[in-house]
């Protein structure tokens, strides 16, 4: 599996793209909510959604809700590009065309 | 290639899949309506209700079962503030935890049902008095299950769903087919049909999202 994303080829990263991946086109989920479906610990879900941040894959928006900061994330554009070429990778290795 | 941290890969193509089927469902779970919360309470208040209303006003000024006058129509509004306030819970806890565009989908549909009967009501309420009494009942009832038909399609254009145009489009038949047949009439079909009808939806929506999910 040597020629897989290696930004989404991690199980943290890979999961957090999966959910998202869900989302309705234009929805983003909110940090707690996330962090509530994946069962990961906030500092675990913060480094990796950096990450994503990082490579482009995932936008990550910082609003007030009255006083209180929300925090929510979508993918963007490029990575759910960069998701459905990852999954369709992973079962072309699960299923491979057959050479003639 | 090197890694981008020490974060372990799935182990296997296989497992891959399973996980991103698993997260996918998880959060599809929560943002999808629960059909048998948001259709079974409404169906069963016009089932019950429409079915009682028939059952007291039927047609040619029949009386099939004679309750109380006050009966029918009592049961018939205390089933449908029943059916709101699980199609409030159950809308709220669709959207938990999700912003952006389906937010205000939501929210605008919300506010168009509450609109739409707000004008319903004026209306019908300012030129019912000048109908004999059953037909001031029909007027009520084939404005009000009208609405509900069109608010039905209007749903299908914003989720893209075939499924609530077909609803709104039957209830729709049965309404005009219902006001044709005249007062009693209207009821029966309206609760058989349109309640029948509802309970219907509700139950064939979750068995298709059951067996979607395995």
């Amino acid at each position: 599996m040597a020629d897989l994303d290696p930004v989404i080829h991690a199980q943290a990263r890979l999961r957090i793209m999966a959910a998202l991946s869900a989302l309705a086109d234009g929805d983003r989920m909110t940090f707690p909510r996330l962090q509530q479906i994946l069962d990961m610990t906030a500092g675990n879900l913060s480094v990796h959604l950096t990450k994503l941040e990082q490579a482009g894959y995932v936008e990550v928006a910082k609003s007030f809700r009255g006083r209180t900061p929300t925090t929510s994330a979508a993918l963007s554009a490029r990575g759910r590009v960069a998701f459905d070429d990852y999954t369709a990778a992973v079962r072309a290795l699960l299923d491979p065309p057959k050479e003639s | 290639m090197t890694p981008v941290d020490d974060d372990a890969p799935p182990a296997s193509p296989a497992e891959t899949l399973a996980l991103i089927q698993q997260e996918r469902a998880a959060v599809a779970g929560t943002v999808s309506l629960n059909p048998l919360g948001y259709y079974l309470p409404w169906g069963a208040a016009w089932l019950i209700g429409y079915g009682l209303l028939f059952l007291r006003y039927g047609p040619d000024g029949r009386i099939f079962v004679d309750l109380p006058a006050w009966l029918p129509l009592v049961v018939l509004f205390a089933a449908m503030v029943l059916a709101m306030i699980s199609t409030a819970v159950v809308s709220a806890r669709r959207g938990r935890g999700v912003e952006g565009r389906s937010t205000w989908q939501g929210t605008a549909y919300g506010f168009a049902w509450f609109l739409a009967f707000a004008g319903v009501g004026s209306t019908t309420g300012r030129f019912a008095k000048y109908l004999p009494e059953q037909e001031q009942g029909l007027l009520w009832a084939c404005v009000s299950v009208g609405t509900v038909a069109v608010m039905y399609m209007v749903g299908s254009a914003i989720w893209l769903s075939r499924d609530m145009f077909v609803l709104g489009a039957w209830l729709t038949v049965i309404n005009i087919a219902g006001v044709a047949l005249g007062p009693g009439w209207h009821s029966l079909l309206v609760a058989v049909g349109g309640g029948g009808g509802l309970i219907l939806f509700g139950l064939i929506l979750w068995a298709r999202e059951r067996r979607r999910r395995g």
